[in-house]
């Protein structure tokens, strides 16, 4: 295991030297295509959408951005009627990949950058330029929880995986009464609701977890919750299920997209080790993005983040973010579908496409520092 | 008497009660048995502590108790038995009934908003974006689900259906149960019942990948996936249905000359119209509530699109899985439209079924039932 | 009386003269109709469609090992089978065993509860209910059987799952040394338990509907024979009904049985699941989790391969529900042809008028002949009289 870490660091730091020499020699090229292809193209600055625009752009994957795409399809064929739109959000990332890789899909959403195979198996489905992670979805994990007498709770990263990990079971437990020195906490036993379905909002909690507190987590992180010996913790389908059961039981604690939680009660997570406790912000969510994306491109225009929660430390940021992308061939089969994909994408990922997920998906909008470069990017795409 | 009607039959061991010579119970018996059963259970109940749940069980066990030992007593054992599965039999009934009913309750009380909502019904789920505000106002409408029900179902139904009734004739008129293929067939029907539904989906999309190529999405394939799940359902149904026909009926038909074709189609199945529908009908309920097979072999989409043969399509099982699995940001409104999309795919049944039965009953020979 | 026994020999004449009892099959068998047109295309009709069947089976099959071999045989220690959802496995056998023994479980505790209920609705509906009453309820019962599993998946979730908890907690409690309610009780209801009761009302009404069909089906004459000798309305049922069903409603049960084991959303909805071998019924961290509710579950996020272990899993339901059916055409075989079971019940009966003679009787008394159910259950017990002559 420790090897294999090592190695992946290795091949990272190799593939962001690569990505970096190879933006640097396609930047010129860059702003030609991008300014001779179409006069209207969709930049941050230009949001408008070419309405002459017809076809239907099939898409699917990752159910964490469905609401946002729904937003960004119904604004995008607001201004252009020719273009339909159909995004699948039953697949999940896995479907949205597989299908994507087999060539059914024009775009795939997918919580989780394509792995270094997919990477490799995308030029045999796109050709030799492959495909690219977009970043599209900025979001944060809630810690939801349901506890008569109880409407302000705060946790920090300690705590939280302690009490997922099945350390903690009851709601007075001293751990919790440090954090919450105001509330009269009740003897109820803490019943730890999660997913059972593979997910990728699991893939951040649980990445949150193994890296914000290594000792009581000490199980991997992925789509999947752990074994975990002694594991007293009830599954539920979806995020829906999450919400419904944390919310029909009471002592009930569990997590999931901030932007599907409805009307359950948030707790509030403390940021860095400072003491500060702060509840999930729009805002807060992109400063933590900023924060802690690191570089993990694995080609030319390839935006892999990889997240570093540990660097979230400053009081204005949401300490669990959550991310989605978008991933999409560098050269279309298909010109003209190619271009109607890349106006779509460059649409949802412009400044007014972030703010569109922000006001009606409860989204955070991508700093602009990303917002730039996934610009940049998507003018290669052909 | 009766002894004399069977010569070889052994002696009576002991004297029997005769039911002419035994007791009677009053004809109101089990009346008055059920209400002084739901008194002790009351009774019972108030020194435990009342709950509704308990008072039905203890009463129903206390009537059987009741109903059994005075029978029993005053009659004689065979009457009690038989009263006794008499109550089981209502209990059973009861006790399934409740559930049922509990679901529908739960289905129409959810629903009934939207599904009586006619803008909900006949129209497409659509939004609205406001350039100025950049607000997305989303309304629900359940059209194009029906529509997508209506035709991956319908072609489903008309595929399988003759396939599935074809085969069971083959297998009850035509094949000899010993026949290799009379036996592989009804073991490759058993082995259908057990494809998973996603099996199916991917199975049928892979299909349609292999002759159309990568974006196969339609409702055609998912038709197809439907069709391994219904196939044996009819198959096996159907089978039952024809086997139950009177042999006497069959061969009064072939002693007038009449030839085994035309037996088939104006003797047999006529006479086991009824429970053929039956069959296809129960084929058409378990497969129109898929909701897997369906969004693996057509896709997802809220837009119309009447063309089964391209283009991704949404029937209501999907709208309901997706409207809770994944509700919009009005949480409720997402509900709402997966509870009213339920509602009206059970309402689509309901006018099936009335359809089906009046089929039956124009093609039913006339004294049946 | 007179009257009684002197209808017997009519309508055993009636049964008798149709060739049912082996003396009238060699004369039957003689007679060879003319095959017309439209007999052989009928013929080529239904046994292609028979042929189709096993076309499309192949193809599924097919499809199936192809997609399934390569995570069967694969390194379950690296790689992508290393990670996500199938991490911490051995290789595919473990893997699957557990789900193999949850959907096993699953299924038997909602037949045992839902099979026995089911088929005395159908026999409320066809003998024991109100003629007008019994259209509705049967209507009603149809009507059930369109309820999507999405729907009873919702319907377990806001409505059962609170429902058994507090019945799930007090059997817990009090006889929680009994294996089958040992353990952690559950606080969500979302256990295996609940998933069994959905499971239950789920298959009530395929096996309902179609057992009822059946039991209208019993020959009038039968049960009005019964009930002339003085039987009770359960002996009628017994001994004129249930043998003459007893082929049909195992196959309705198996019906049930195929949907129980195939359910996927209701039970991936409801049940909090583990991939473990456990009795246990009421807990939320020791429910086996089962085949097709495992692929809805984990089947989105997967990828190539995870998904290919996924299908493998899904090969094996394929197998389960091969034995199963085997097993259960095997005991019907047993116990419907031979005629051990059923004298071994007659001597169970009561030695009282009316029923020694419907029970005890022989081979040759009239109501044998008059109650075909070994011929109309066995296709075997036809065949010979049919007027065909071919192949």
């Amino acid at each position: 295991m420790k090897l294999k870490n090592v190695a992946a660091v290795g091949t990272l730091a190799l593939a962001t030297a690569i990505a970096l020499s190879a933006c640097s020699g396609n930047s010129s090229d860059n702003n030609s295509s991008g300014g001779s292809s179409d006069s209207t193209s969709p930049s941050a600055s230009a949001p408008s959408v070419d309405s002459s625009l017809t076809g239907t752009i099939t898409a699917g994957g990752s159910s964490a951005q469905a609401n946002a795409q729904q937003a960004w399809t119904a604004a995008f064929t607001a201004q252009a009627a020719g273009v339909k739109i159909n995004y699948d959000k039953s697949q999940g990332s896995g479907g949205g990949v597989t299908n994507w890789l087999g060539g059914s899909y024009d775009f795939a959403g997918t919580d989780s950058a394509l792995s270094s195979d997919q990477f490799t198996q995308a030029q045999q489905t796109c050709g030799a330029d492959g495909g690219i992670d977009i970043p599209v979805y900025l979001s944060g994990v809630a810690i939801i929880y349901k506890l008569s007498g109880v409407s302000k709770l705060n946790l920090d990263a300690t705590t939280i995986a302690q009490i997922f990990a099945g350390k903690i079971t009851t709601w007075n437990d001293p751990a919790i009464a440090k954090l919450n020195s105001g509330a009269s906490l009740p003897s109820t036993p803490i019943t730890v609701v999660r997913r059972s379905d593979g997910s990728g909002t699991t893939a951040n909690f649980t990445t949150y977890l193994s890296q914000a507190d290594p000792t009581d987590w000490t199980f991997e992180a992925g789509t999947a919750w752990p074994t975990i010996p002694g594991d007293k913790s009830s599954g539920q389908q979806g995020g829906s299920g999450v919400v419904n059961t944390v919310q029909a039981g009471n002592g009930t604690i569990g997590y999931a997209d901030q932007s599907s939680i409805g009307d359950a009660t948030m707790a509030s997570v403390e940021v860095g080790t400072g003491g500060t406790f702060v509840d999930y912000s729009a805002a807060g969510a992109t400063a933590a993005f900023e924060a802690a994306a690191q570089d993990a491109s694995q080609g030319a225009d390839d935006l892999t983040k990889k997240l570093d929660y540990t660097k979230i430390t400053d009081a204005s940021s949401y300490p669990i973010p959550l991310l989605s992308y978008d991933v999409v061939c560098k050269t279309f089969k298909d010109a003209t579908q190619g271009k109607l994909t890349k106006a779509y994408l460059s649409y949802i990922t412009g400044a007014q496409g972030q703010q569109i997920a922000e006001k009606n998906a409860g989204a955070a909008a991508l700093p602009d520092s990303t917002i730039s470069e996934i610009a940049k990017s998507l003018a290669d795409l052909k | 008497m009766t002894a004399t009607a069977i010569p070889n039959a052994p002696a009576p061991k002991r004297n029997v009660d005769n039911a002419l010579t035994t007791g009677q119970l009053p004809r109101l018996f089990e009346l008055y048995s059920l209400i002084a059963a739901l008194a002790i259970g009351a009774g019972i109940l108030a020194l435990l502590g009342f709950n509704i749940v308990g008072w039905i069980v203890i009463s129903a066990i206390v009537y059987l108790l009741i109903v059994g030992i005075v029978s029993g007593a005053v009659e004689n054992r065979r009457k009690a038995v038989d009263r006794i599965v008499r109550g089981i039999v209502v209990l059973a009934f009861l006790l399934a009934i409740a559930p049922l009913l509990s679901t529908l309750i739960d289905v129409v009380s959810r629903g009934y908003k939207d599904a009586f909502d006619m803008a909900f019904v006949f129209k497409t789920g659509g939004t609205h974006f406001d350039p100025n505000t950049l607000k997305v106002t989303t309304t629900m409408g359940a059209w194009q689900a029906i529509i997508g029900t209506l035709e991956i179902t319908g072609i489903a139904t008309v595929i399988s259906v003759p396939i599935g009734i074809l085969t069971s004739i083959y297998l009850v008129e035509y094949g000899r149960p010993a026949h290799w293929m009379n036996r592989t067939v009804t073991f490759l029907v058993d082995v259908m019942t057990g494809i998973p539904s996603i099996v199916a989906g991917l199975f049928a999309f892979s299909l349609f990948t292999l002759i159309v190529g990568p974006k196969a999405f339609s409702g055609l394939s998912a038709a197809i996936a439907l069709c391994v799940l219904m196939i044996p359902i009819v198959v096996r149904s159907s089978e039952e249905m024809l086997k139950l026909v009177s042999m006497d009926l069959r061969e009064a038909s072939y002693a007038l000359g009449v030839t085994k074709f035309v037996t088939i189609t104006r003797i047999v199945l006529p006479t086991a119209i009824a429970g053929l529908i039956t069959g296809v009908m129960l084929a058409i309920a378990r497969v129109i509530g898929e909701t897997a097979p369906i969004f693996i072999a057509a896709s997802f989409t809220s837009n119309y699109n009447a063309n089964p043969v391209s283009g991704a399509m949404e029937t209501l099982p999907v709208m309901a899985y997706t409207g809770y699995k994944f509700p919009g940001t009005d949480i409720q409104a997402s509900y709402d439209s997966a509870w009213g999309a339920a509602f009206l795919l059970v309402i689509l049944v309901v006018i099936l079924n009335l359809i089906a039965r009046l089929v039956a009953r124009l093609f039913a020979p006339k004294g049946m039932r | 009386m007179t009257e009684t026994t002197a209808a017997f020999p009519q309508s055993a004449g009636g049964s008798g003269s149709s060739g049912q009892r082996p003396g009238a099959t060699p004369a039957a068998r003689r007679i060879v109709a003319k095959a017309r047109p439209s007999d052989r295309i009928f013929r080529f009709l239904s046994v292609g469609s028979a042929t189709l069947i096993m076309v499309i089976l192949a193809g599924v099959a097919l499809f199936l090992i192809i997609k399934a071999a390569p995570a069967i045989a694969a390194d379950w220690h690296t790689g992508d089978l290393a990670q996500g959802t199938t991490a911490g496995h051995a290789d595919f056998w473990t893997y699957t065993a557990p789900l193999v023994w949850g959907t096993l479980w699953s299924s038997i505790i909602g037949l045992v509860m839902g099979a026995p209920v089911a088929v005395g609705i159908a026999l409320f509906i066809s003998h024991y209910a109100p003629r007008q009453l019994a259209g509705v309820l049967g209507y009603l019962v149809d009507l059930l059987a369109a309820v999507p599993s999405i729907i009873f998946g919702l319907w377990g979730i806001f409505t059962i799952r609170p429902f058994l908890l507090p019945f799930e907690h007090w059997l817990n409690a009090h006889a929680g040394w009994f294996p089958l309610f040992a353990g952690n009780a559950s606080s969500t209801g979302s256990t295996i338990f609940a998933g069994s009761v959905v499971l239950a009302v789920m298959i009530l009404p395929i096996i309902t509907s179609i057992t009822r069909e059946i039991f209208l089906q019993t020959p009038r004459l039968h049960e009005e024979a019964a009930l002339a000798l003085g039987a009770t309305k359960w002996e009628t049922v017994r001994l004129a009904v249930f043998p003459y069903a007893r082929s049909g409603m195992l196959s309705a049960i198996l019906l049930g049985l195929g949907r129980a084991l195939g359910e996927t959303m209701a039970i991936a909805l409801i049940m909090s699941p583990a991939l473990v071998f456990s009795l246990k019924l009421f807990t939320d961290n020791a429910n086996s989790q089962t085949i097709a509710a495992n692929i809805a579950l984990n089947f989105p996020e997967s990828n190539d391969l995870q998904r290919e272990a996924l299908i493998g899993t899904g090969l094996m339901l394929f197998v389960i529900s091969l034995i199963v059916n085997f097993a259960a055409r095997f005991i019907i075989g047993r116990t419907g042809s031979t005629g051990g079971g059923k004298s071994k019940k007659a001597k169970a009966l009561p030695p009282t008028d009316a029923t020694s003679m419907l029970a005890l009787d022989d081979a040759g008394s009239p109501l044998q002949a008059l109650h075909p159910h070994a011929s109309s259950a066995h296709p075997e017990g036809l065949k010979p009289s049919q007027p065909e002559g071919r192949e």
